[in-house]
């Protein structure tokens, strides 16, 4: 096995709210080898967009490691935080609100340029922009076009020639495709493949929509509640899922054939209040298999076959 | 053999949106036919036109600026148009029923969801405020939120929860008629599950006929009889949910399939279709899809096609499948 390019480790993200302190992202880690993708997947609030932006420091870590090529950057000054990040870059999830409304295309695609001070000639600016507009499918003519002229495919298209534009070997995807209709969806997404092909990049790819997430990842991790809950490679969690949110998020996907009738795990209830969360299982609430045991010892995410973490204390009974 | 009814009959509907921009051609003569007691999918991307002619049913369409230039919306027997505003309120919520996209915005957020749901009843039935209350607590329970909740508002419940009040809301009076625009495409996808279970479930127990408008393919297999495909204010494809999955006839219906990702066959390059939707100001000549058909021909940028039947239930507008066109798709035919 290749070094990991990137390495998180115990990752925690908590908020001081009104109500409690929110555990967004409670002891989470993973690792992500070079020109591999990792896709996060969970439901609104699961904590997946801040493990995003926790990585890349956009919300400080409370507590935890990031190792970026072996180097801990949660350790470093916010100088050398912008030199980091012109490897380590983010696409957003929508294309309505990520763009500055007031700049033109040429004008966000050369952001990254100014805040670097490189390319400080016009002439080669404005020629890399170009270049840049070209790889990501955007006619040269929309140059000096603003974001509200442009349809949502467009607009995403921007946001990923600008997280382009520094040469970045790892992107965080947030939901890149979840605002977009699913013909425009589909280009992005072969885009960001392509993209991935000629550049070697790495990818953590967020996102809610599992077919995208199956079609685009090497490993999956599954949360809940700010927990990684399940994390194996791709084939492995979509053929033979073992953590029961898993298996009732699977299969309440609907899928787009005749006859594809499934058993359908119907969950209960909803997502419980990340606020102050009570010791137990976060899924214990709603989990058809719960014991009084889950309700009082946190599951740890542990190996249950090589290469294949589960985290509930009966994995091996499913 | 039996004559079949017919909840709702769309007739060649033309509505267009007069703008500082131009005329926005938003439906463009389309035909609809829904079977009393059946689940009609109406398949489209943003600005197929597809909630303007669910709006047009419930005569909703913002007149200036929108204008029904013509056609004829059948409920039950009669024309909505012949109907006076007064007579169409006494319809909307109770022959018919609207469940909106956003729970978020179509609750009024300074009034319990007792009262909402309540408001509706007292509209329609001859009942006091309290036996309306009752009923109101009795629709709660029934999708699955305890009736003591109803003095409390909108924004003390969940996304799925306010769905469900939504729904509970267009059920009070058990209409006839259903129509949903997009009553999943804001929720998570096991409260999704939850949802779809609550509908079908209703729907059995009311027979309530249903127009279902949605984006995503997956939702029309597992709750749809019959499916429209609409493109640019045009429906390009109808027929049953066989027809349209299996026998897909339309390069456009093809391009839909191609483009979502395969669950169980991941390796699978997606096969998306190119362009863009055009702007509705300023439609294509021709048949509206050339310009992103990858079968297109000289005769498609010119001549419009017609609805051809390819089977009793299958209908399709393309010249391929118009005789002497000379169009051919490859390897469809």
């Amino acid at each position: 096995m290749s070094e990991p390019l990137l390495e998180v480790k115990h990752l925690c993200k908590y908020f001081n709210t009104s109500g409690g302190v929110l555990h967004a992202v409670d002891d989470v880690s993973f690792a992500i080898e070079k020109g591999k993708t990792l896709g996060v997947v969970g439901e609104s609030g699961c904590g997946k967009s801040t493990t995003g932006r926790a990585i890349l420091r956009l919300h400080e870590p409370t507590s935890g490691e990031v190792l970026f090529e072996g180097n801990d950057i949660t350790k470093y000054s916010m100088k050398q935080m912008r030199e980091m990040r012109k490897d380590m870059q983010i696409v957003f999830q929508d294309p309505f609100a990520s763009l500055n409304p007031r700049k033109t295309v040429s004008e966000i695609i050369a952001e990254p340029f100014r805040l670097h001070r490189t390319l400080t000639n016009k002439t080669e600016r404005e020629g890399r922009v170009l270049e840049l507009m070209e790889t990501v499918g955007l006619a040269a003519r929309l140059v000096n076009s603003y974001p509200h002229e442009l349809d949502g495919g467009r607009r995403q298209r921007i946001g990923i020639a600008r997280a382009l534009a520094m040469n970045p070997k790892f992107v965080v995807c947030d939901e890149p495709v979840s605002a977009l209709d699913v013909s425009i969806q589909a280009q992005i997404l072969n885009l960001l493949k392509q993209l991935q092909e000629e550049r070697g990049l790495t990818y953590i790819f967020i996102t809610h929509d599992l077919s995208v997430v199956n079609y685009f990842s090497d490993e999956i991790v599954v949360m809940y509640l700010g927990k990684i809950v399940e994390y194996t490679s791709a084939e492995q969690l979509f053929a033979h899922p073992v953590h029961p949110y898993t298996k009732a998020l699977l299969s309440a996907i609907p899928v787009p054939r005749v006859d594809a009738k499934k058993e359908r795990i119907l969950l209960k209830g909803e997502i419980t209040s990340p606020i102050n969360p009570k010791p137990g299982c976060r899924f214990a609430p709603r989990c058809e298999y719960a014991k009084p045991e889950c309700f009082e010892k946190s599951p740890e995410l542990r190996e249950t076959e090589k290469g294949h973490k589960v985290s509930c204390h009966f994995a091996e009974q499913f | 053999m039996e004559e079949k009814k017919y909840a709702l009959k769309i007739k060649d509907l033309v509505v267009q949106y007069k703008t500082d921009d131009g005329v926005v051609e938003a439906v463009n003569g389309i035909d609809l036919m829904i079977e009393q007691g059946k689940t009609m999918g109406l398949v489209g991307e943003t600005g197929a036109g597809k909630t303007t002619t669910a709006l047009s049913v419930l005569r909703l369409i913002p007149e200036p600026p929108g204008k029904i230039i013509r056609g004829s919306i059948e409920l039950e027997g009669k024309n909505v148009f012949e109907y006076s505003e007064k007579e169409m309120e006494k319809i909307r919520g109770n022959a018919v029923s609207m469940i909106f996209q956003d729970p978020m915005t179509s609750l009024n957020p300074v009034m319990t969801v007792g009262d909402q749901i309540a408001e509706v009843i007292e509209l329609h039935e001859k009942v006091d405020k309290k036996s309306a209350m009752e009923k109101a607590k009795e629709m709660l329970e029934m999708v699955g939120i305890p009736g003591n909740r109803a003095n409390e508002y909108p924004h003390q419940f969940s996304g799925g929860m306010k769905q469900r009040v939504v729904i509970a809301m267009a059920l009070v009076c058990n209409p006839g008629f259903l129509i949903a625009d997009e009553p999943t495409t804001a929720l998570d996808v096991t409260i999704q599950a939850q949802v779809l279970d609550l509908m079908a479930k209703l729907r059995q127990k009311y027979n309530t006929s249903t127009l279902m408008i949605t984006h995503d393919l997956g939702i029309v297999a597992e709750v749809c009889d019959h499916v429209a495909i609409m493109y640019a204010g045009n429906i390009v494809e109808s027929g049953s949910l066989r027809d349209i999955f299996e026998n897909t006839a339309h390069p456009y219906t093809e391009g839909l399939f191609g483009s979502l990702p395969d669950i169980e066959k991941r390796t699978e390059k997606l096969k998306p279709i190119p362009g863009l939707m055009p702007d509705p100001t300023n439609l294509p000549k021709g048949c509206p899809f050339h310009p992103r058909c990858k079968y297109c021909q000289d005769i498609c940028k010119t001549r419009v096609p017609v609805k051809t039947s390819v089977s009793d239930t299958h209908a399709v507008s393309c010249l391929a499948y118009e005789e002497g066109t000379g169009v051919v798709l490859g390897g469809a035919k």
